[in-house]
């Protein structure tokens, strides 16, 4: 689990291999830490995700609420049909915004906050 | 379903920890890759054994139950694939009626397990839960 920053200064938070109930905490963490710094956007880019189940999803809910208390947003990155599913099946697609690359990701955001 | 006199069977037993849950999920995955389900439908029982391993995990947790273990069982039959998840995990309350609001992981969790296998069950069984679900496998 890495953060970055993109050009735009959007914070970034990339994720591999396995999200579970083990894991997930983790991503919980970093997800509050960007909240507590201020930041009113978040890209989290799924890309190299392996596996994400529904504590994952919980706490993508829970990140994705409290941006929007905020009036700003969290989108996602996921361009892996595999883990995209999971999102299909549980409706939650209607729910995020997903991108395939972060530069769709950063230009959604931008035309957000202009 | 007993793993005596039962060719087909392979059975685990797992602590009731969040970090031995993949260790469930990895082997059914080699139990499901047997079967004739398309590499979709492999994924959706690995996904719905660690949903349902990931619950018991939590019921244990608010239980005061870490201790405890899981142990799934599953068969091969020639069209289905049978898995079967115990925990001594405690009784399991209600949360959804509680808060009916509220999209608990758990909540998530069970909903993923229906809508990823053709048959489910849970029952109470001593000290815990038996969940029950078969996949079957396309003609």
């Amino acid at each position: 689990m890495d953060t970055k920053t993109l050009e735009s200064e959007l914070p970034l938070i990339e994720l591999e291999g396995e999200v579970d109930v083990y894991t997930a905490p983790q991503l919980k963490q970093q997800i509050l830490s960007i909240l507590e710094g201020g930041a009113k956007e978040l890209a989290v880019n799924l890309t190299k995700v392996e596996y994400l189940d529904s504590t994952a999803l919980g706490v993508l809910i829970g990140g994705l609420k409290r941006m929007r208390e905020k009036e700003g947003n969290m989108v996602l990155i996921c361009p892996n049909p595999r883990i995209r599913r999971v999102f299909e099946i549980t409706g939650l697609d209607k729910i995020f915004e997903i991108f395939n690359t972060e530069q769709e990701a950063q230009s959604s955001l931008e035309k957000e906050s202009e | 379903m007993g793993s005596e006199n039962c060719p087909t069977c392979v059975e685990l037993r797992i602590p009731c920890k969040p970090e031995y849950v993949g260790v469930a999920r990895l082997a059914i995955l080699g139990v499901a890759s047997r079967m004739r389900f398309s590499y979709d439908e492999v994924e959706d029982v690995r996904l719905a054994v660690g949903e349902a391993c990931t619950i018991s995990v939590d019921w244990a947790k608010k239980n005061g139950r870490t201790e405890s273990e899981i142990v799934l069982r599953s068969e091969v039959t020639p069209d289905s694939l049978v898995v079967e998840i115990d925990d001594e995990a405690g009784p399991r309350g209600d949360e959804s009626r509680e808060n009916p609001s509220e999209q608990e992981p758990e909540n998530l969790g069970a909903l993923l397990i229906t809508l990823l296998v053709d048959e489910v069950t849970v029952v109470p069984r001593d000290g815990g839960t038996r969940v029950r679900m078969v996949k079957y496998a396309r003609q």
